[in-house]
């Protein structure tokens, strides 16, 4: 059956919403020969599997597509039309995307690390996200605490684009906290995408598993902090097999949180030492373009940004003890300046620490 | 034959005059003592008797009635035992009244001798009102000289209080006053923090409610340990309401010292507001007065005590009734709460990594928030600092602090009130600099301020332009001012 025919869409669909490993239905695809006699073995019971899943198999694909549709889901069947290109070029693409919102089919950047950041990391990844929004670079992450919900917030804070995949069905959101983040990615041009079906809910195996289609959706990986072991680092290096360039931000040699980044650097990834410089790289790899009039800040630019105070506060901010230490000013002065960088919205205050935006 | 005396009693912060009638019958032997007595007051009668007997007087053989009036107002301690003793020694004759009336408070011991008792304040305190003198046990002396124009005798032995009664001897001169101030910490200790030393001067100059965020070890407690210190001393009548309500927590305190009360957060509501059975007593919040209220750990206090602080501060007095008693004290406390960031108090933390689950730092950050944090008008965050200023030079001392502060509040006496405590008509009303207005806008526009915001930021840049000395609040003071919002 060929593999653009409605008959074979249907099947795939009935066998998304069956709950199983996409690994496993890949494999059962695999042994029945098509989609078709995978639906069927399930139903008929010849697959050990629960007994939700012969039942969600069951219900027709019309049902489903009629629910999707009036939720507003997108499905994008691989191969067809708006699937990513790139996503489709990795060795184990999800054969169905459920998809709120609009993917983008150009190139994006996948920003991935730990869930347990540390105020470092937490702090650039906002930074990151923000200069990349600002130049209309999608963002790809993975909507999950820490590094990734960081992430996002930077995009959405510029009305960047960004990209949200999720690990469990695009009808729900987890952690649940970060629902108003997930819909403000979509009010700002964004969109969720996510392998499951709705009514998945996030088991804990699913994430490892959705962490193939961040990287594969994107042409750059950027590592911002990831510790032995971690989730971060295994999707380093699923983006590594797929072929994308990993960049790395270094970190404290003796810090857990920096060392899987600084390992990645000793094998080979590049460092990131600054945005300007993250977005010259990308500039070069020819992700986006070279900046615009719109796409700059309109009340800054780079040079200014290298001097006075915005510089004594760097890339992952400082507070007003360490920047009256650097600049050698007054407490007063260091506050009311900080006040008008905060009042213009150049700079913001989060516990103690004052960073920049954009 | 019957005999009157003067005592009194504190109820909630007001004294209240006290009439010990004696009365002697014709029947044998019997002594009746009414008036709402409590155990204490009850037992006055043995001793007296002992002490009347040690100093060589025998209790009348006859009838004696001891009648405290008013009758409803409940009786408790055991200051009436003086004058108790001298009515009845008055109504058998053994004794001659000197003056116009007299006023009496000290519990009698066994052997004759007086000891302090409570209502000595409020004794001292009716006397000055009726303009008699005034017999207080020689031991509350430095509490009774609080009280301006009255005649104080101060007595170690009922016989030397017969001696005063008859008008045999002259009063005794007061106590030289603020002797024993006890030595204050200096501010000087406090290495760094310059972002906190200056929230804690803000705070002291206008009474801003003071939150200081921050991990642990940063110097947040030794701060708020050394704020009485740079406070301006008490005025007169500030140390009179403050020994009011430390005497109707039946307490001495040490005098002209700001207070500072630190209740753990396991303390109860009654304990932090006051109350009690019988007569209400004032809780920390009153005992605070004039001084500081510190909590710390903010996040541990359990949200109904935290929730019942906000009116109080609000109105600057606590109203509590039991069981037909109604009492006000007054609360004019500078809170100064601490708080980590989380329940590691790592978050933020530029080195060491938080290791709190999301959601337990959400929770902790949700106890925190809410209408309460709002009446913190000075938000600071204690960082990490550096190993130079931990070994550098020691900070500004608190005299140096104190002059500025004082010179600051000098600025808000015509305005009425302290700028911690002015209202939003009261802030339009002030001069504002056509820049500070400007600024002030421009982060109203822009979503940066709320309408509360609005209102604390301006205090507080009335509170810097006070410690400037200047008139008008310009820009600088409003950006300054902006610096001290903070979200935990």
């Amino acid at each position: 059956m060929p593999s653009d025919s409605i008959p074979y869409f249907c099947h795939r669909l009935q066998l998304a919403f069956s709950g199983l490993h996409p690994q496993r239905i890949h494999s059962l695809v695999m042994k029945a020969g098509d989609p078709a006699g995978a639906v069927h073995m399930i139903r008929t019971g010849r697959v050990k599997a629960k007994p939700t899943a012969r039942e969600a198999v069951s219900i027709p694909a019309e049902q489903r597509m009629e629910e999707l549709a009036s939720a507003g889901i997108q499905v994008l069947l691989l191969g067809s039309d708006g699937y990513p290109p790139w996503l489709a070029a990795i060795p184990d693409p999800p054969d169905l995307l459920f998809v709120k919102g609009k993917v983008p089919v150009w190139a994006a950047v996948a920003v991935v690390g730990s869930r347990r950041a540390t105020r470092y990391g937490l702090t650039l990844a906002r930074r990151v996200g923000e200069a990349m929004g600002r130049r209309r670079i999608t963002v790809v992450s993975g909507l999950a605490r820490g590094i990734d919900g960081a992430v996002h917030e930077g995009v959405v804070e510029v009305k960047g684009c960004g990209v949200a995949v999720l690990g469990c069905g695009p009808d729900r959101w987890y952690p649940v906290g970060h629902r108003s983040l997930g819909e403000r990615l979509l009010e700002c041009g964004g969109a969720v995408v996510t392998e499951y079906p709705p009514g998945t809910i996030p088991e804990p195996w699913r994430f490892p598993v959705r962490n193939r289609i961040i990287t594969g959706m994107a042409r750059v990986v950027l590592v911002v902090e990831a510790a032995v072991g971690g989730g971060a680092l295994i999707s380093a290096r699923l983006g590594l097999e797929q072929g994308r360039e990993v960049l790395a931000v270094p970190g404290d040699i003796d810090r857990a949180t920096s060392r899987g980044c600084n390992e990645l650097i000793r094998d080979g990834a590049m460092p990131v030492l600054g945005t300007a410089e993250l977005l010259e790289f990308l500039e070069a790899e020819g992700v986006c373009g070279p900046p615009t009039e719109v796409d700059r800040d309109p009340d800054s630019n780079d040079e200014k940004r290298l001097s006075g105070l915005e510089g004594a506060i760097g890339e992952v901010g400082a507070t007003v003890e360490t920047l009256m230490e650097r600049l050698g000013w007054p407490l007063s002065r260091v506050l009311v300046e900080v006040g008008q960088l905060e009042s213009q919205g150049r700079v913001a205050r989060e516990g103690g620490l004052i960073r920049l935006k954009g | 034959m019957s005999t009157r005396m003067f005592s009194a009693a504190m109820v909630g912060v007001d004294p209240r005059p006290v009439n010990v009638e004696v009365h002697l019958g014709k029947t044998n032997s019997k002594f009746g003592l009414v008036g709402l007595p409590d155990t204490a007051v009850r037992e006055a009668q043995y001793r007296v008797k002992a002490a009347m007997a040690s100093s060589g007087y025998e209790m009348p053989r006859s009838e004696v009635t001891v009648n405290l009036a008013p009758a409803d107002l409940p009786k408790a301690g055991s200051a009436f035992d003086l004058p108790i003793a001298l009515g009845v020694l008055l109504a058998d004759g053994k004794v001659s009244m000197g003056h116009r009336g007299l006023v009496a408070v000290g519990e009698l011991a066994l052997d004759g001798r007086v000891r302090p008792s409570r209502g000595v304040l409020a004794a001292a305190m009716v006397a000055a009102k009726q303009g008699i003198p005034c017999l207080v046990p020689r031991a509350a002396m430095s509490e009774a000289a609080l009280v301006p124009k009255v005649d104080l005798f101060g007595v170690d032995k009922l016989s030397e209080a017969l001696r005063a009664m008859e008008g045999s001897v002259e009063p005794t001169a007061p106590p030289p006053s603020g002797s024993h101030a006890s030595p204050v910490q200096d501010l000087a200790d406090v290495r760094g923090q310059e972002l906190a030393r200056r929230g804690l001067e803000i705070a002291a100059a206008g009474r801003h409610h003071l939150l200081m965020s921050g991990p642990p070890g940063m110097g947040k407690t030794m701060l708020a340990k050394r704020l009485p210190g740079i406070l301006p001393p008490l005025t007169q009548t500030e140390e009179m309401e403050l020994a009011c309500v430390w005497a109707a927590a039946h307490r001495g305190r040490p005098v002209s010292i700001r207070p500072f009360r630190a209740p753990h957060h396991t303390t109860s509501v009654v304990g932090l507001l006051g109350g009690g059975s019988g007569i209400p007593v004032p809780g920390d919040l009153s005992l605070a007065h004039h001084g500081v209220l510190f909590l710390d750990e903010l996040g541990e206090y359990p949200a109904n005590l935290v929730d019942a602080l906000r009116q109080p501060l609000e109105e600057g007095t606590v109203t509590i009734t039991r069981r037909g008693i109604s009492t006000t004290f007054p609360c004019r406390a500078l809170v100064v709460a601490a708080t980590n960031p989380c329940p590691c108090g790592w978050r933020n933390d530029t080195v060491k990594q938080c290791q709190c689950s999301p959601a337990a730092a959400g929770r902790y950050r949700r106890r925190l928030s809410g209408p309460l944090l709002d009446r913190f008008d000075v938000r600071v965050f204690l960082g990490r600092m550096e190993t130079e200023e931990l070994t550098g030079a020691p900070g500004e001392s608190t005299a140096a602090v104190r002059r500025r502060v004082e010179q600051a509040r000098q600025m808000q006496i015509p305005r009425g009130a302290l700028n911690g405590d002015l209202s939003s008509s009261d802030l339009d009303a002030l001069p504002w600099d056509g820049g500070a207005r400007q600024v002030l806008s421009y982060n109203l526009d822009r979503g940066n301020l709320t309408g509360r915001g609005y209102d604390r930021v301006r205090r507080v840049s009335r509170t810097l332009a006070d410690l400037e000395g200047c008139e008008l609040v310009t820009d600088t003071h409003v950006l300054e001012a902006l610096s001290f919002r903070m979200s935990i």
